[in-house]
């Protein structure tokens, strides 16, 4: 069953940003990567899904349901955290978390307890007095204490340590395991590829790809650059799979895309001072993508 | 109904703070009343100095200032503009209030309707204005009680007391129109106390120019207390004029919310 139906939703604020007939499927139980660079549209994506703003064209269901038109039903069994957290300053956390539970018809107590104790969070402090990170965190609990059934996460680890960082993931892959849909926003590839099974990447308004990260992976460059004792034979490197390749007295770098075992080959046989293997930003990816439209 | 109770809690202390400020007024200028009802003629004489478009902008009635109600209706007159700027204020920061703060996102995310975040916040507010009104009707009461020299129509009392409600809904409804109309209201005391004090001021110059049709411009004029006084009720026509703003009003905002995109 398809969690999230997205068929060629629009959304044009004037002339400015937006996002232009946009179509894709979340399956149940799938962890969903949406990626792309600020500005491209993911926020407005999810805003509509969530019927905080009005699409002009198209149409997305939840649950089979219309998000528009079933929204208040619907919204029972989402979490959402949004990507910058502000809420009723003036109140205690524990307040603002029963507030929240109060929405739900289901006692929230234990499932908001567990979740501050995994997340260390003072639920006796004033939400003024909370730092970017507990914020944060206040987020997370709001969004996850009723047990959704969708998750859907707007550019939810800024602020968060990478020790938080690492005890979220394992929170949502746990939510994951009970039967948890998950749509994941972002723009830092790594974490994506972490956690996700499929990816929609997402640039100027537009779908410009949607795979799964597996197959992302192979098909993406990565970054050599190596240096040598002796300068090399210019050719040494143009094996299958090598591209951009420049030489410097000693000093080569190329993108490889293919088996890296042959490359890895290659490197072992000569004597080699440095290394190193970087993957590609997501900039890169887009190029890459860019490229393949031409 | 857990959207009203967090409402009508965040309104709690602003609620007493204005109700006490309304009735303190009223005990003021009440307080002064037996002094001007003693020497009633020399009062009346120093009025008349007044020139007459003076007397009439300020409220003035030089025939019944000596009297509780004619005194009351002088009063009135700077109770219903606190009073308004009260209400505008509760209006006009109802929904933007949510934007400012960007809780709106966590609000309606929330297995809610627009409508009914809508109702719930507009019955707290309401609900904040009744509970105004009864410490404020309730004070005025007494005083008039205690200072009074004769005996006066107390459904007169009750129903210019009464009309400060009125008003007070007419200007939450106009305050919540305003606030969906322009939807980035960087101030909004800058806002509500620039609307009230422009309606006051119209009113004021109508009176002075004794023009009847500037009393379909402004509230203020809506509920005559001489009429009042005189007729135990209110104007037929001017009460209706103040139920279809309300209700055009709220239309118009229950409208335009419900289609409204709510941007970060």
């Amino acid at each position: 069953m398809s969690v999230i139906e997205i068929s060629n939703l629009t959304k044009t604020y004037g002339k400015a940003r937006g996002i232009n007939n946009i179509s894709f499927t979340v399956e149940e139980g799938e962890i969903f990567g949406f990626i792309g660079p600020n500005g491209a549209g993911k926020s407005t994506t999810i805003r509509t899904l969530l019927g905080l703003i009005y699409p002009t064209g198209g149409s997305a269901k939840i649950f089979g349901k219309d998000c528009i038109k079933y929204g208040s039903e619907i919204k029972k069994e989402i979490g959402y955290l949004p990507s910058e957290v502000f809420y009723y300053e003036n109140m205690k956390v524990l307040d603002l978390l029963k507030y929240s539970a109060s929405f739900y018809k289901k006692d929230c107590s234990k499932r908001m307890h567990e979740l501050a104790d995994i997340l260390d969070l003072d639920l006796s402090k004033k939400i003024d007095d909370l730092s970017l990170g507990n914020r944060k965190k206040v987020g997370i609990i709001q969004g996850l204490l009723h047990e959704p059934k969708l998750i859907i996460l707007d550019e939810p680890t800024s602020g968060l340590d990478p020790l938080m960082q690492q005890k979220f993931f394992d929170l949502l892959t746990e939510e994951n395991k009970k039967g948890a849909t998950i749509l994941f926003s972002s723009h830092i590839l790594s974490e994506v590829q972490k956690l996700c099974d499929r990816v929609a990447i997402i640039k100027e308004g537009e779908i410009v790809t949607l795979e799964k990260i597996s197959t992302l992976k192979e098909s993406t460059y990565k970054k050599f650059k190596i240096e040598t004792a002796v300068s090399l034979d210019k050719e040494y490197f143009q094996i299958k799979g090598v591209n951009d390749l420049e030489e410097d007295r000693g000093t080569a770098t190329f993108l490889f895309k293919g088996n890296v075992n042959s490359i890895m080959k290659k490197i072992a046989a000569i004597d080699i001072v440095n290394i190193w293997i970087d993957e590609p930003d997501l900039e890169e990816i887009f190029m890459h993508y860019y490229e393949k439209e031409d | 109904m857990n959207i009203f109770i967090y409402e009508w809690k965040s309104y709690r202390k602003s609620t007493l703070i204005w109700s006490l400020s309304l009735a303190g007024l009223t005990i003021l200028l009440f307080s002064m009343f037996p002094a001007i009802a003693k020497d009633a003629e020399e009062f009346k004489r120093v009025l008349q100095g007044f020139p007459e478009p003076v007397r009439k902008a300020i409220g003035l009635e030089i025939d019944s200032i000596a009297t509780i109600l004619g005194f009351y209706s002088y009063v009135f007159l700077y109770v219903s503009l606190c009073g308004s700027i009260q209400a505008m204020n509760l209006g006009s920061s109802l929904l933007t209030k949510e934007i400012r703060e960007k809780t709106a996102d966590f609000l309606l995310t929330k297995p809610v309707t627009r409508k009914q975040v809508l109702t719930s916040k507009l019955l707290a507010a309401v609900v904040s204005l009744i509970l105004t009104n009864i410490i404020f009707v309730t004070a005025a009461n007494m005083m008039a009680s205690i200072v009074k020299t004769e005996s006066y129509s107390i459904s007169a009392f009750i129903l210019i007391s009464v009309s400060l409600f009125l008003l007070q809904l007419i200007f939450l409804a106009i305050g919540v129109l305003v606030s969906v109309i322009v939807p980035r209201i960087k101030s909004v005391l800058s806002v509500s106390l620039g609307t009230v004090f422009g309606f006051f001021m119209v009113g004021i110059f109508g009176s002075a120019a004794g023009d009847e049709a500037m009393r379909y411009i402004t509230p203020f004029k809506y509920f005559d207390p001489a009429y009042i006084t005189n007729n135990s009720a209110y104007e037929p026509a001017f009460f209706t004029l103040g139920a279809g703003i309300i209700l055009a009003s709220i239309s118009v905002v229950y409208y335009v919310y419900s289609k409204r995109d709510i941007s970060i």
